[in-house]
């Protein structure tokens, strides 16, 4: 039995007085500690929410998260949290922001850490924030958060500024960082390609509510792309999508149990995964992240 | 078990620094411009003051008594302002308003930069993921601020206080300013400190409810303006009037004014119809004397205290509704 990172019960979140859409809805999941976990969902899915509620910043409205066993906000010192704007004081230089967060995590800054990803960058610790680019915010913003020597570490898009020289770079300082030290991560994308290689689970949000959570492999191993004649039953399996093109039928499918002769198997990558359940947004959700494997 | 929960203890390479550590470090860092801002203010107000207290005072009365203003029949030219008195009037014009402009300039600072901003930025957030709590973020900027504007204020009440001994020769002259008025009131005793605080705490709550610079700094300088207003106009009920009556002619005018009026033979109190002499006016409006309500120069402190109270009272209210909306928007404040 692994220790947990993060997990959610019947979780919502609703902004506003009349709640008509909550931004999150009775979601459940767990993320086991130490587990590159992939926050994956279209624009609007809840995903920054999600992240906000786990970083002590918010309320839930409804439900629980706990984090590292305790609720968010007693856990702030062991989380580090990157949010998606990358806010940061601007009239601060580098060296400053840095000392910021040295002050106020007297009892774990790193300062070795968090002035090697700055150094990584080039950028000149006097020079003031506002004077920095989007993908130099990202990489102090990112300095600033693994100094703090964070067990639980939540990016929300944290990718998406730096170009792709610098985005490899920092995936793999920050990979290389928390495959050390064992840190769970947690990172939000609305492109999945940006993910691909790096996680081992995966949880998607589609308008507000989990549709897939579970580790990458078992996720990826339950779920099969199969092609066949159009007019072929595709019973007793689930069906995630299907789309047929003249006599040919593409499917992604939940086997239950032997697929049978005449379909054309193979294994979906995770973005083709990813996408079969966001276009269909009725598919039912799965969860293979629990030791009691419920199906939501 | 994964090495997930061994927690490291690194505090590498941090070497010790000297001053303020922490949070104070960080509002101080942070809000360095608004500090600096500060000091200039309080060194022109003192400037101001002290030069109202020494030289100023004393050249104004020189020129007094060169065009014989300081005998007891004021010569005629007394009306008419020399250089000097010119300089003094000047000196009085940034020194005695300042105290009393401090409070909206505090409440706006405090809505939108200190608060609204942060909010509005995400760096108040950014505060809150270190080992920071929210509510120990609140705390932090509102002690650091009110320190600084605790002596702020207090050293300008001090000299406005000395300044205002000394030009008491000349306000026995001239009609110059009563002690009694909004602004001399205000800077002349602990009102002074206690209006900045609630500038500070109305600023401060406007930020956590508006939660962005702008609309911030409108809803704490209207807000500030509606109390001050408001409390204010209180002040004279704060202390036990004290009422002068005499049987002709209105009482002298002493101290704050508060009301006047005629009394009838039955001790009622009617507004003055004006008769003058007209004793047949007089019968017919049954007056037999007239009153005066006013506070005497002597109710000073009971009156600025009690004042004091109110205010204090007023943004400590400010301040607990402020930690009660932020715990009850992040979660429990540990």
């Amino acid at each position: 039995m692994t220790e947990t990172a993060i997990e959610a019960a019947a979780l919502s979140k609703g902004f506003g007085r009349r709640r008509r859409k909550p931004a999150l809805d009775d979601c459940a999941f767990r993320l086991p500690a130490g587990r590159i976990c992939a926050l994956v969902g279209p624009n609007g899915a809840g995903k920054s929410t999600l992240l906000s509620l786990a970083a002590g910043l918010a309320r839930p409205s409804e439900g629980t998260i706990s984090v590292l066993g305790q609720a968010p906000a007693a856990v702030r010192e062991r989380v580090a949290y990157v949010a998606q704007d990358k806010p940061l004081h601007p009239q601060l230089t580098v060296a400053d922001t840095l000392r910021f967060g040295r002050e106020l995590n007297p009892r774990r800054w790193d300062a070795a850490v968090a002035e090697r990803i700055v150094a990584e960058g080039g950028l000149d610790p006097d020079a003031k924030v506002r004077t920095l680019s989007g993908g130099q915010r990202t990489r102090v913003a990112l300095a600033l958060a693994l100094g703090k020597r964070p067990e639980v570490l939540l990016l929300d898009e944290p990718m998406a500024d730096l170009d792709p020289l610098a985005r490899h770079q920092l995936m793999a300082a920050l990979m290389a960082d928390a495959a050390e030290h064992g840190t769970t991560v947690v990172m939000s994308s609305h492109v999945v390609a940006e993910l691909d290689g790096s996680c081992d689970h995966l949880l998607l949000l589609g308008a507000g509510r989990v549709r897939l959570a579970g580790p990458l492999d078992d996720l990826l191993a339950a779920h099969r792309l199969v092609t066949g004649r159009a007019d072929a039953s595709l019973e007793p399996h689930t069906v995630v999508e299907s789309r047929t093109t003249g006599r040919q039928l593409t499917a992604l499918v939940r086997p239950e149990g032997s697929l049978g002769d005449g379909w054309q198997v193979t294994a979906p990558t995770l973005e083709e995964l990813v996408l079969a359940h966001l276009r269909t947004p009725e598919a039912p959700a799965l969860r293979l992240d629990s030791a009691r494997e419920a199906a939501v | 078990m994964t090495t997930a929960l061994t927690v490291e203890t690194p505090s590498t390479g941090v070497a010790p620094s000297r001053g303020p550590r922490g949070l104070v470090w960080a509002m101080l860092r942070v809000h360095r411009w608004a500090l600096w801002f500060w000091a200039l203010l309080v060194a022109v107000g003192a400037g101001a003051l002290l030069f109202t207290y020494g030289p100023g005072t004393d050249a104004a009365w020189a020129e007094y008594r060169a065009m014989g203003c300081h005998l007891r029949d004021v010569g005629p030219d007394c009306d008419f302002s020399g250089p000097a008195i010119s300089r003094l009037n000047l000196a009085n014009t940034l020194g005695d308003p300042l105290l009393s402009f401090v409070p909206l300039l505090v409440a706006a600072w405090a809505g939108a930069a200190l608060i609204g901003r942060e909010l509005e930025s995400g760096t108040a957030q950014l505060a809150w993921t270190q080992s920071v709590s929210p509510a120990r973020w609140l705390a932090a900027k509102l002690a650091v601020a009110a320190v600084l504007l605790v002596s702020g204020t207090t050293v300008l009440t001090l000299l406005h206080r000395l300044a205002w001994s000394s030009t008491g020769r000349l306000r026995s002259i001239t009609p110059w300013r009563e002690w009694y008025e909004d602004d001399i009131f205000l800077a002349n005793g602990t009102l002074a400190t206690a209006y900045a605080l609630l500038g500070l705490a109305v600023g401060v709550l406007a930020g956590l409810l508006q939660r962005r610079a702008l609309p911030a700094l409108g809803t704490a300088a209207v807000g500030l303006l509606v109390l001050m207003y408001t409390l204010s106009a209180w002040r004279p009920h704060l202390w036990p009037v004290e009422t002068l009556t005499s049987k002709d002619g209105h009482p002298e005018g002493v101290g704050m004014p508060l009301g006047e009026g005629a009394l009838t033979s039955t001790g009622a109190r009617i507004s003055d119809p004006v008769c003058l002499e007209d004793t047949k006016c007089l019968a017919e409006h049954d007056v037999v004397g007239y009153y005066r309500d006013h506070h005497p120069a002597s109710h000073f402190w009971p009156l600025q205290l009690m004042e004091t109270a109110l205010v204090l009272a007023v943004a400590a209210l400010a301040v607990l509704i402020a930690f009660r909306l932020l715990r009850r928007r992040t979660g429990a404040a540990v």
